[in-house]
Formats: C-alpha cells, structure tokens, sequence
C-alpha cells in the first residue's frame, strides 16, 4: 500500500469521528432540547404530577444537561442504548434481532437500483439527445417522484389482491420461520442456501420480490439520473475521443473505458444512497409489515418509546457512517490517481 | 522537401468539396466548406490559421470523427483509392488508428487515467490485429517506447505519473503503433513548453524519414510548419485560401491573409520603434460570413467584385494556389482596379 | 476597410433583443433550447395548474372536503340514487312532490344521505334484500336505490319502476371511509400540501443560503466547521431525521414544516457555497478586484446573479422533495391533525382498506402527490439543464 493511500484512509477514518460524534449529538438535541418536556411529549396529556416525575427519573431527565450528555455518549460508544420503556427488553437486543431483516431488504433493494440505474444511465448518456434519453430522464423524475407507500400499495393491490401471484406481506409465510439452529446470517435467503433449505429459500424470495422491486424501483429513479450525470462526463472526455480515433468500438469505449471511469464517483454515490435505502426502507417496512428495524421505529413511534427510537436513530446514524468510511476507502483502492 | 516536383506527385489523401456543417440553437454553421485538398505520400503538410478557421473541424473530417451537432454534408474523401465517405461505420473504424492516426492537443486528458499505459498500446493492437497475442504487442510497445526515448519501465505506470513530454511521446507511439500511412497532428505542440516542443518536433522529423509517414501538421504556430513542413496549407472562415511549398509561400505569400499572417510573427530582430502588425477587423461569423469573398472585410488590396462573387481557388503558379481575385481572370463585366505581376 | 454586412446584425438581434416581452421569449425558447424546453415547460404547467387548485380552491371543490357528505365507500362516479315503486302506482310523480311518504333507503348507501338532506320520512333497512322485499310487500312505497342498479333490480323484480332517477349528488372520485367527497379532497388538498413544502423550502433556504455565502466567503476555520456540520446532517437518512422531529415537536402544519426543512438546509447550503467559491476564484472576479471594485459590488454584480439561478433550480427540487417526505410522514402518522384535507393522510387511511378492493381512495391522492412533485422536479431539472447546459463539444 503506498504513502498516499495510507494516508488517504488514515484521513477519512479521522474524519468519520467528528461526523460521527456531530450526529449524535443532533440527535440529543432533537430527542431532548426540542420544545417542552420530553416527559409531557412522550406521555402526552393526562399524565399526573407524579407519573412525570417517575418517568423524568428513570430516564434520567432530571439530571443536568451535561451529565445526561456524557451518559448517553458513554451508552453510544458501548453500544449500550438502554432498555425499550414498557418493555424491559435492551434497545440493543431488540434491534439485533430486527436488523437482519433490514439488511436483507436492503441488499435486494439495492441490487435492482444498481442494476436499473447503471445500465439506463450508462444507456442514456451514450444516446444523449435521443428520445431514449428523454424517455429514461423523464421515467427516472416520475419513478422517484412515485411514493415509495404508494408504489408498494399499488403493487400489493395488483399482485397480490388482484393477481394473486406475490404474497404481500411479512418474509414469510406462516410456520416457515426457522429454528435457531437454522439461523445463520439472519438472512433467511442466505440461510436458506447455505443450509441446502430450497423451500425456505423459494417462500423466502418470493416474499422479497414485491417490496424489493417498491424501494429498488424508487431510488433507481435518483440512481439513473446520477450515473447518466458521470457518464455525461466522463464520454465529453478527451480518452474517449483518442479512444475512437484509435479504432476502438463504441460500445467498448462507452461501457467498458467509460463506465470504468465514471464507476468510481458512482461507488461513492452509492455510500450516499444507503442514507436514503435506510430511509425508504422504514416506508417500505410498514406498507409491506416487513419485521425489520424501520418498522420498529414507527410502531416505537406510535408508543412514543423514547428510549427505542434514540436507539435505533443512533444506529442508523452508525450505519450510514460506516458505510460511507468503508466506500470511501475502496474509492482509494479504485482510483489509481490516489493508490499511486 | 521531396524531388516529387518534376513527375506526378503521388496523392496519398485526396479531398474535394469537403463541407462541414454545425446545428445549435437554431443556427447552422459552415465550418468546412468546399475545401479541396491533396496531401501527398511522405510530405508533412501544415495547415494553419486563425482559432476557429475550421482547422480542427478539418482535421477530424478526415478521419469521419465529427460528432453531432456536427455533420459532414458534402464531398468526397479518397484515401489511398478509397472514398471514405461511402463506406460504413464498422469499416471506417478499422482505418482509425490503423491506417489514419491522429495525435491530440492535451496529451494529460487524451490518455485514460485508469488505465495504464501498456494496455493503451495493447489494446489499440488487439483491435486492429486480433490475431497478436499479448505478449507480442507488448514487445511492439516495448520498442516504439525505446525508438521515442523513453524508459521501457514506464509502460507499467498510470498517464498521471508521466511527465508532460512523455505522455505526448506516448500519443505519437500509440499513433505509430499499427503503421499508420498518415498521422494527423492537431495542435500537437499547442500545449507543451518550448523545449519539450523542439524535442518532439525533432522526434516528429526522425520518425518521418524512418516510417515513411505522412503528416498533417494542424497548427497555428507559423514557426513550426516553417521549421519541418514541405507545403503550407492556409486557411480561413472554413475555406483555403493558399497552398504551396513553404519556401515559395513564405517568400512570396500571394493571399493578403497570408501576407498578414507572416507579418503578424514578430521577428526577434526587431527596431525598437517598429510596432506589432495587427491584422484589422475580427474573424467573420460562420454562420452568416460576408457575401464574396470571405477576407474583403479585411482586405487591404479589396475590390468591388471581393464583395460579391466568392472567387476560387486556382493554381497561380506551378504547385502554389491561392483564392482570390487578385489573381484571377476576373468575370465579365469586373474591372480591376489592382493590377499585380503573374 | 470594415464594412460589416447589414444581414450579420439584423439577425444576431433578432435572438438576443432584450425588448421582446417575457412571455414571447419564453416561446422563442423553444427553438434555441428543443426538448429542455418542453420539459420545463410541461413542469410549470403542472406548477401552475396546481397553484390555481390551491387559490380557487373554493371554488372547484364540489364539496366540503371535511363534511362525511356521503356514504362511506362510494366507488368513483356513484352516489346518484333512483326512486323506484311498485310498478302501476307511482305515488307521487317525482321525488320533488314528496311530503310525508316514508321512503325505504338502505344503511350505510347514499340514499340515507339523500333522504336526510331532503328531509324526508325514512325507514333504514339492513341490506338490498330486505330493502326490495320491503317495497314488494308493501312496508314502504317509494325506495332509493343506487342508479346504477336500476337495470339490474328491474331486471329481477319486474314488477317494480322507476318513479324518478339521477337524483342526489354523484362523486366523480368516489368517497373515503368516512363518506367525504374524494375530489373534494384533492382540490383543498393542493393547499396544504403546496403550504407545507412551500414554507419548509423557504425555511430551509433562509437558513441554508446565507450560511452557504457566510461559509464560501470568510473560508477557513469557520467554513470547514460549518461543512463537517452540514455534511453530516446531508450524509443522514433524511426521513429519518424528520420523523424524529416531527415525533418530538407534535402534531401541526407549522411543525411538520420545521421538521422537513431541517433535512433540506444542507443542500442550499452546499450549493450556494459552492458557487460562491467557483466564483470567487474566477479569473473575472480576480480581474474586477484587481481594478479596485469593492466587496459588496463584486458580491451584488458577480455573485448573486450566478447564484440566483442555482437557487431557483435547487428551490423547486427541494420542494418536489419536501411534497414527498411530508406525505411519507403522514403516512407513518406524524402529519398533520385529521381535520385538514392532505392527500398523505388520505393514503395512509386508504392503506387499511385496500384488500377490500376500494381502490379509489389511495389512488387518486398517490396520483396527485407523483404528478404534483414530477412537476416540480420536471421544472427544476429542465431549468437546471438549460441554465447550466452540459456543453457538447
């Protein structure tokens, strides 16, 4: 590894901590300095003089600012977020066990928005001007300006109350859950293939199809415009012309020499768009009542569970930082203008 | 300069009323229009002229490398026996690189960043000669790098770890690389300091004699096409204006913009007092260029007939041509005012 | 000699003139920039369609969107009802001439409505049959009837007609659950969605704009503080952040905005910087400082104009976005409080009620919020693409 790249990520980790930190702090800011008393909001009206005070108490409401600070920090750093109010079980345990969930939803998504995005970007850019490109830019607006909810609910209502053909709700079907010996990854697809279980792996799929293709189809829209955008830049270059000036195939010139170029500031894009997969995913989860950890969230929301919700925010926030430190570093190994 | 003058000069590329059009926003513009051009086997021919003559244009027409809005409307391109404008995409792309090479201005943006320099040459191989394998393209680029002076070593590196020199070495070898019967060079030099330029004009003169290669050399730096070309091809608001050997124009320059041109080089043996030629008025529009003759508007020698009929371009002498009135049978009913010795 | 042809001028005017209206420039639009144009155009139609639905509201609404005016259900285009009797004896002529004849509706169908609002006797029956059973054995005389069963009720019961038809209100988009006017709804409902998105960009601009020129102007410590900050809340789920917002400051279109504009501040803010750096290092501003023109002109006759354009463009888009999320929001149950009309809340009601096959009351709000933010995105991008084309070499 050379200096430069080493000192490449040596600076990005540095700067995922401040960012890290800023984060959290916002958070603590939002959940507790916001209007009012969070003991009333949570509450809500008709709380008495006593119950408000048990519940400052025990949350820890009561203590000054600073200290309240410096605790939730120390929780952060362990990962420790308290436990879920009503519910006596640890935030942590009760989002461990709703991740997997998420992140399988997640990498599904997330292949049919790279895969849609980057061939009709690609496709787009090298036909510029052609009633293609408008057709794909005009398609990418309207699919993006789709509501996520709305989408799901159209195609819940085609496939599956219509048609018939998709289940439309939950992994999957009643009795197919497996046993913890089973559970691997928490992935039941995953799962499913390493312990040769074809069944779960066909029930598993089938229940991804429809609320895989609601969110992958929504961020494709933002995903095509955005590799249309580098594709554009990186074909204007002057490679590209010395490249056809030397013989070589257009199709060659565009998708192999171009999207090579253009694929590095797309990996960073995709950092950006896990941000908005975990976003998408908490309306995707409750339109399709997928148990993952968006779905918690709202329905923590709707038990006004304080301690949950700063939980699962915190780790969001986590996520998307991580996930944007290690892009970054692999944006170091790809280009060589920084691995040399 | 070649001992072509007393038999036929062996036409490598020959173009007739080459026209070049431009659509944007509503307006076309003409910047290739009806040039006729021979370039002859083995010579290197510089075409020179203001930025925005149309050069450039010219330049990649001869390769069928204009993109839209750009588009060829009209005229024939014979090169070597074959008219290039009849024939499909996929068989003009084999002459790109193979038969046609072309080096660019911006050596830096020219080359793939991702992509090292071996594989460049590599690949420009592999797409003309499938049949090569690798490690004999390899050692075809080992030696074009050892002919052009640099370190073999270098062909494992990325185009940023290049120096300037260097990576405009890389383009010519890349240009050489399958043999090309004609490089054009476009603005080859424009970017590069004076010293690294005298280098590779050098190289540019070795390798000519030793491949047998002819160039076309698209510039607007006067000095050089003095310095290493056979002929001098002027040009001017999309058409050419003169042509001929560089001696015989040079001393005796027949278009005014040709004779404003030489007199706009400043000369190192200057009077303190002489001031800097300036050529009046500005490039015309070429979307809408003055009717006649496209310079009257500069004209100092113009005429009632510059304003109205475009003259044309006609051999004045043996193997030099010019575009103007000056030199022409004027049509009936023209007087010049001009008289000028044949 | 310089003789410039009289044609050159003529027609370099014609494009450039600064005389020609607006509006006409606008049209003349259309050669010099093709299909951006249309893009842009279809978008500020949609803008403007919507911003007539908002102001004439009143107006175009058919009905009160809050009033439960209808049964609940509807399908899109009922609601009309047919009085029917026993064939041979028509009580009264129409349903005009009706006093005190008790007439037999069906519960939870829009003749109940009907018969309220006329202020007619009526006896409520539990489903059809028992409906048409009444009217044959004579209970009633006169029932209502959904029109479009007539064919088929005659049909099976010959030996009843039909005394006067189309009456009452039909509803073009159908009813909700709670027998409000769906068209009703979308018309009044333009307002709020337009009010929220509106107010939460302009809070976002207000706070994003200026620390975006603060940022991009003093540079240094202060600048690299403020876009780790920025960069941070950017790089966060964006919904995310709302919904904890939202969660904590309550119910409220003032709220809701708040919570929104949080999440968009950082885009201004990064644009506006951006362009205020390209410029500030621009040969041309080096050039008019370097002939002595002061800050505050180069930063009223250089910056601003070459800011303002991004703005507009950055401005429409965020309110595409802001349209979106605040619908998103309502879905999950931190919108607005159910008395305003918003078609975010009408999709998250319709949520439950799909499986029964209702269809009407989610698809037609889904529609608007797509064609409202498409509009706003199709203005903004076109707009985008014309003021900064992607030069074509």
């Amino acid at each position: 590894m050379s200096p430069g790249l080493r000192r490449y990520i040596f600076v990005r980790i540095l700067l995922t901590i401040p960012m890290v930190l800023i984060l959290v702090t916002v958070v603590f800011f939002v959940l507790r300095v916001i209007p009012g008393d969070p003991a009333v909001a949570i509450l809500r009206e008709g709380a008495s003089e006593e119950q408000l005070a048990s519940f400052r108490a025990a949350a820890g409401l009561d203590q000054p600012l600073h200290i309240q600070y410096f605790r939730y920090i120390s929780g952060v750093v362990r990962l420790d977020f308290g436990e879920a109010m009503k519910r006596s079980v640890p935030v942590m345990q009760e989002i461990r066990t709703f991740f997997p969930a998420t992140v399988e939803l997640a990498i599904y998504s997330m292949l049919i928005t790279a895969s849609v995005g980057i061939f009709f970007g690609a496709y787009a850019a090298h036909n510029r001007k052609s009633a293609a490109d408008y057709g794909i830019r005009i398609s990418s607006i309207i699919l993006y300006s789709l509501p996520i909810f709305w989408l799901g609910l159209m195609l819940q209502m085609i496939f599956g109350a219509q048609l018939g053909w998709l289940p439309v709700s939950g992994r999957l079907s009643p009795g197919m859950t497996p046993g913890p010996e089973e559970t691997i990854t928490g992935l039941y697809t995953i799962d499913a293939i390493l312990n040769r279980n074809w069944v779960l792996f066909k029930d598993a799929i089938l229940h991804l199809i429809l609320p895989s293709i609601t969110l992958g189809l929504v961020l494709a829209g933002i995903f095509t415009r955005l590799t249309r955008a580098n594709m554009l830049d990186v074909l204007e270059q002057d490679y590209i012309t010395a490249g056809r000036a030397r013989g070589i195939w257009e199709r060659v010139l565009v998708y192999r020499h171009g999207l090579r170029n253009a694929f590095i500031p797309i990996v960073t894009l995709l950092g950006l768009q896990v941000a908005l997969l975990l976003a998408g995913a908490i309306l995707t989860e409750t339109t399709f009542s997928w148990p993952g950890l968006g779905r918690l969230v709202v329905q923590r929301i709707y038990d006004r569970d304080f301690a949950t919700l700063q939980g699962a925010i915190i780790f969001f926030a986590l996520i998307v930082a991580g996930v944007s430190l290690i892009v970054d570093i692999l944006y170091g190994f790809l280009d060589p203008r920084i691995r040399y | 300069m070649t001992n072509n003058q007393s038999s036929e000069p062996d036409i490598l590329y020959k173009i007739r009323k080459l026209v070049v059009e431009y659509h944007t926003r509503g307006v076309v513009v003409t910047a290739v229009d009806h040039v006729d051009l021979d370039i002859q086997r083995g010579e290197v021919l510089g075409l020179v002229g203001e930025s925005g003559c149309g050069k450039s244009t010219l330049g990649k027409a001869l390769m069928r490398m204009i993109e839209p809005p750009g588009e060829i409307v009209g005229g024939e391109l014979w090169f070597d026996g074959t008219e290039l404008l009849s024939l499909p995409e996929r068989e003009i792309r084999e002459y790109r690189g193979s038969k046609i090479s072309m080096i660019f201005q911006d050596p830096m943006t020219s080359l793939n960043p991702v992509q090292r320099v071996d594989e460049h040459i590599i690949e420009t191989i592999k797409v003309h000669e499938p049949e090569t394998k690798k490690s004999a393209a390899l050692e075809r680029a080992q030696a074009l790098f050892e002919r052009l002076g640099i370190q073999k070593r270098r062909l494992n590196d990325y185009p940023h770890q290049l120096s300037g020199g260097m990576r405009q070495r890389t383009m010519v070898s890349l240009g050489l690389a399958l043999n090309a019967d004609l490089i054009i060079a476009d603005e080859a030099t424009t970017s590069l300091d004076v010293i690294v330029e005298a280098k590779l004009v050098d190289q540019l003169e070795e390798i000519r004699k030793e491949f047998w290669v002819t160039i076309l050399l698209i510039t607007h730096n006067i000095a050089l096409v003095a310095q290493i070309a056979d002929r001098i091809a002027v040009m001017y608001a999309g058409k050419i204006v003169e042509i001929g050997y560089v001696n015989d124009v040079f001393l005796n320059p027949l278009h005014p913009y040709t004779q404003g041109l030489l007199q706009s080089v400043p000369n190192i043996k200057f009077d303190e007092r002489e001031d800097l030629f300036k050529m009046p008025g500005e490039p015309p529009s070429l979307s809408d260029p003055p009717q006649g003759c496209r310079f009257h508007p500069r004209c100092p020698h113009v005429m009632p007939i510059c304003t109205q009929v475009e003259p044309q371009l006609l051999e004045n002498s043996p193997d030099q041509l010019v575009d103007c009135w000056l030199y022409q049978n004027l049509p009936e009913g023209y007087e010049s005012t001009i008289e000028v010795e044949k | 000699m310089n003789i410039s042809s009289p044609n050159t001028t003529a027609q370099t005017s014609k494009l450039v003139d600064e005389n020609i209206g607006f509006v006409r420039r606008i049209w003349r639009g259309r050669i010099w920039y093709g299909t951006e144009w249309y893009i842009t155009v279809i978008g500020g139609l949609i803008l403007l369609g919507v911003t007539m639905m908002t102001i004439l509201a009143p107006v175009l609404a058919p009905y009160d969107p809050n009033e439960f005016i209808g049964a609940p259900f509807t399908p899109p285009g009922r609601g009309q009802q047919a009085l029917v009797s026993r064939t041979g004896e028509n009580p009264v002529p129409s349903a005009s001439e009706i006093t005190d004849e008790v007439v037999g509706v069906q519960r939870n169908q829009n003749g109940v409505n009907l018969a309220k609002e006329l202020n007619y006797e009526y006896e409520r029956y539990q489903n059809q049959e028992e409906l048409l059973t009444a009217l044959e054995n004579g209970e009633v005389d006169l029932i209502f009837i959904n029109q479009e069963l007539v064919p088929e009720v005659l049909g099976a019961y010959p030996n009843l007609g039909v005394v006067d038809e189309k009456l009452g209100r039909s509803y073009r988009l159908g009813t909700d659950n709670l027998g409000r006017d769906i068209s009703s709804r979308i018309v009044w409902g333009a307002r709020t969605i337009l009010g929220v998105a509106l107010a939460s960009a302009l809070l976002s601009s207000f706070v994003g704009i200026p620390l975006g020129l603060i940022s991009g102007f003093a540079g240094g410590k202060v600048d690299r503080t403020l876009s780790l900050v920025m960069d941070s809340i950017y790089s966060f789920p964006g919904l995310l952040l709302a919904i904890a917002l939202a969660a904590m400051l309550g119910p409220g279109l003032l709220n809701v905005a708040v919570a929104i504009s949080v999440i968009y501040i950082p885009t201004f803010y990064r644009v506006v910087r951006g362009q205020v750096l390209s410029i500030k290092e621009s040969l041309y501003v080096d050039a008019a400082r370097s002939l002595g023109a002061k800050s505050s002109n180069i930063l009223r006759r250089y910056i601003f104009p070459n800011v303002i354009p991004s703005v507009v463009v950055v401005f429409s888009l965020n309110i595409a976005d802001a349209i979106i999320t605040a619908a998103g929001l309502a879905f999950i149950g931190l919108g607005l409080p159910p008395d305003i009309p918003d078609w975010g809340y009408d999709l998250s009601k319709g949520h439950s009620f799909l499986v029964a096959g209702q269809w009407w009351m989610i698809t037609f709000p889904g529609i608007m919020i797509t064609l409202v933010a498409a509009g706003f995105s199709l203005f903004g991008e076109g707009l985008s693409e014309i003021l900064n084309p992607r030069l074509v070499k």
